[in-house]
């Protein structure tokens, strides 16, 4: 009996031992938050890489306000998902998310955000300063605001300077095609002008012989985004992602004539074109092996950095090219995919201190942010766009003046993501159709109306009425803007 | 009489220990095999997706159906079968060829055999970021040594055929010594007198080969054939690392397929579907080629 009681007494000892052990070692406060006399801990979500970088730079004022940050990154094509299955867990996890524009209306829709708006008395965001595309349409949802911008992205259509003032490429250009060699307004200027620059090794360009393969053109061909730079051809063509009544128009003629016109231009691009993400694209320009191509504007501030750029000061930056109408105008449209914006989590329990956070990288540093090389962010402010002395570092004055120009003209030709619940699924549908396409496994036509086809599928298994009505609000919102027409 | 009932009653006694220990087994066999298998049938059976909080409906066999119509299930099924048709033959062979090179003992032999084992050891990832970086189209070293032979570089990951030999040949690579242990293993087992008396016989090295090794290798092989089925059905991360599927859907697996629908859509009854299918073509295959092997086996017995 004596045995027993011990070993009845040990237990109880052991089991004292180990629930002060699980409850001492993190005591939270009632709310669940920071340990007890420490700092708040604030633990922001965002794609790892070069765009986390400023919340380093924020981390000792941090410190003064009593917040700590934990930075966690995941994968650039990784966002949706890993975000998306933490708000279905609903652990509370992230008290700040850096995502997507894309998945706004998914995430405020399922109340998985905290609406902004009653925050702005803390710290005003300057909201008027914000340029309208992105406020209203990547940052509001049915009314109320749940994001605030971190990055402009936009594509613009890039060019290399050099090999287009050239006066002995000019001479050739004319002979060939009996026009004068300009950076192409249209598609149609620009398969001329892809297929001319696309040279071999050993080949001259611009008076120099050529060391590697050259090529006139080239784009993200990789799965993910893919889909974007179909966009931009597809939307100057009239096209839209679906008709009022959710039928979708991704196969319409415009569809297969934007996919037909980015596969020629494939063969004017690098053979691994197909593989090619962010950084491949921006490295196969820097690095002097294409003469053009489409990329996000932060690309110009690389292009300026020797000691990762062949081309310094030879870096163009051009409207988006787009299609010639009847009066002789140009109508054209730049895509915008990623963009990131930063939202707190309904499960945030230190709202006050993540909005902050939010504030001071969107409103009071947000300048720093998107004019340094350190990081891939870009302009989206009326206050960025003109403070060209802010951008000085890249270029002369005159050349920030023209980037931010550029810029600022795409974003007012916005092609925004489509941005509604199960708009991951769907954009991943359609790039899943384009890089299918593009890679030869199957014809335009056949790849677009299998993505339609899917599309209809996900709008059913959505609710497709609620998918439409919802739709049909975000045109409302485009068409505000003269982002839509009926 | 007594004793008879006194061998009874342990008989039953003992039944009843032998099932008291193997409760626990069974219990957790069933929580953690029977119990998710069940439920995910039961969620195959249902349109249900955790991207919206709209409730599950059931749809008895609509999942299956959609699934049986659906171009990118049939792709993935496709390139599933063409790494495991191609892959496996080719990795048989030169796993064979190595185990016989290695089964001759010479002088840091077992260095070697450790050496070769290397790849087995490497996690799936890092062998898919390794390769990722050997296939480069600019600096990989393939390109570089097809660039010095005077041929064009190609553009490995970029173009649909190319990036499926691509995934064959690293599955290749990292799956051909384990191959080629499990053989040597058997190779080890072969008694050495049916050689000495094969040797008596006359037997070339071919005749021995043929007649001798290969038959008695035969259930190594078949174990061998077998797990390669069940790894290729499961391949998902070195292509996911090194292709995500593309170009387009181009390499696309089953394995890489559910991952989407699960963790991209977020569709809990496609996902179930298509799990519950694989499960079903898995058990047919492994079935199939047990019985074919059994059935020679029986018949180089008699």
């Amino acid at each position: 009996m004596k045995g027993k009681s011990k070993i009845f007494l040990l237990a109880v000892v052991l089991v004292l031992i180990f629930t002060q052990a699980v409850f001492s070692g993190g005591q939270k406060d009632e709310e669940g938050g920071a340990e007890k006399d420490g700092p708040i801990r604030i633990a922001v979500y965002g794609d790892q890489g070069h765009n986390l970088t400023p919340l380093e730079w924020i981390k000792e004022d941090a410190e003064k306000m009593g917040i700590e940050i934990e930075v966690i990154g995941v994968p650039f094509t990784a966002v949706y998902e890993k975000l998306k299955t933490e708000f279905i867990g609903g652990t509370g996890a992230y008290d700040l998310v850096i995502f997507y524009p894309a998945y706004l209306g998914e995430f405020a829709e399922f109340g998985y955000l905290k609406p902004l708006d009653q925050y702005f008395e803390l710290y005003d965001p300057k909201l008027d300063d914000i340029v309208p595309a992105y406020r209203d349409l990547y940052c509001n949802y049915a009314g109320s605001t749940y994001a605030l911008p971190y990055d402009g992205d936009v594509l613009n259509f890039y060019f290399r300077k050099d090999i287009f003032s050239s006066a002995e490429e000019k001479t050739a250009f004319k002979s060939k095609y009996g026009k004068s060699l300009e950076v192409p307004e249209t598609w149609k200027d620009l398969m001329n002008v892809a297929e001319f620059f696309t040279r071999k090794k050993g080949d001259m360009l611009a008076g120099e012989i050529l060391t590697q393969d050259f090529y006139g053109f080239a784009f993200l061909g990789a799965r993910g985004f893919a889909y974007a730079w179909w966009s931009n051809i597809f939307a100057s063509l009239g096209g839209s992602y679906f008709d009022r009544n959710l039928k979708p128009q991704i196969n319409s003629a415009a569809g297969i004539e934007a996919l037909e016109i980015l596969d020629k231009l494939k063969a004017f691009s690098p053979p691994d074109v197909m593989n090619m993400g962010y950084e491949e694209l921006k490295n196969a320009f820097l690095q002097g092996r294409v003469g053009t191509m489409v990329q996000w504007s932060d690309v110009w501030k690389k292009s300026n950095d020797p000691a990762i750029s062949n081309i310094v000061g030879n870096c163009g930056i051009a409207r988006m090219p787009g299609v010639r109408q009847a009066d002789g105008s140009v109508y054209f449209r730049a895509a915008a995919p990623v963009g990131r914006i930063i939202s707190i989590p309904e499960t945030c329990t230190h709202p006050e201190e993540a909005y902050w956070i939010a504030w001071k990288l969107t409103t009071d540093i947000s300048t720093e942010c998107v004019s340094s090389s350190a990081t891939g962010l870009d302009p989206y402010r009326y206050s960025h766009v003109e403070n060209a002395e802010a951008f000085k570092a890249f270029g002369t004055l005159e050349e920030s003046k023209e980037y931010l120009e550029i810029v600022m003209e795409n974003l007012n030709h916005l092609f925004p993501d489509v941005n509604i619940p199960g708009s991951g699924e769907y954009l991943d549908t359609l790039d899943i159709a384009i890089t299918s396409a593009l890679s030869g496994s199957t014809k335009a036509k056949a790849a677009l109306d299998t993505a339609a086809k899917e599309w209809d599928k996900i709008s059913e298994t959505l609710g497709r009425d609620k998918q439409k009505k919802i739709y049909n609000n975000m045109l409302d919102v485009w068409a505000e803007y003269g982002f839509w027409k009926d | 009489m007594l004793n008879n009932n006194r061998a009874l009653t342990l008989g039953e006694s003992q039944k009843r220990f032998a099932l008291l220990m193997a409760a626990p087994g069974l219990v957790a066999l069933i929580l953690l095999v029977a119990g998710p298998l069940l439920y995910m049938f039961v969620n195959s059976l249902f349109v249900k997706t955790l991207a919206t909080p709209v409730p599950p409906r059931f749809a008895f066999l609509k999942n299956y159906l959609e699934l049986f119509q659906n171009v990118r299930f049939w792709n993935a099924f496709k390139n599933t079968m063409v790494i495991m048709v191609v892959g496996i033959p080719v990795q048989s062979a030169l796993g064979l060829l190595m185990a016989l090179l290695l089964f001759k003992k010479f002088p840091g032999s077992k260095v070697v055999i450790a050496l070769f084992l290397i790849p087995v050891m490497i996690t799936p990832v890092v062998s898919g970021f390794e390769w990722k970086i050997i296939l480069d189209e600019r600096f990989g070293p393939i390109n570089y040594l097809i660039s010095f032979l005077g041929a064009a570089p190609k553009a490995w990951l970029a173009k649909p055929v190319l990036a499926m030999i691509s995934i064959i040949i690293m599955d290749t690579w990292q799956w051909t010594p384990f191959v080629t242990v499990v053989l040597l293993a058997g190779l080890s087992a072969i008694p050495k007198q049916v050689y000495e008396a094969s040797s008596v016989d006359g037997s070339s090295s071919w005749e021995t080969l043929w007649r001798i090794t290969m038959p008695l290798l035969k259930p190594m092989f078949a174990l061998v054939v077998l797990l390669r089925i069940i790894f290729i059905f499961k391949i998902f991360d070195p292509v996911q690392v090194l292709t995500g599927g593309g170009p387009g859907i181009a390499t696309e697996t089953l394995s890489v397929l559910t991952y989407i629908y699960g963790f991209k859509n977020f569709n809990v009854g496609m996902t179930s579907t298509l799990a519950v299918i694989q499960l079903i073509i898995m058990v047919i295959i492994a079935k199939l080629f047990m019985a074919i092997v059994m059935k020679r086996n029986a018949g180089s017995t008699e």
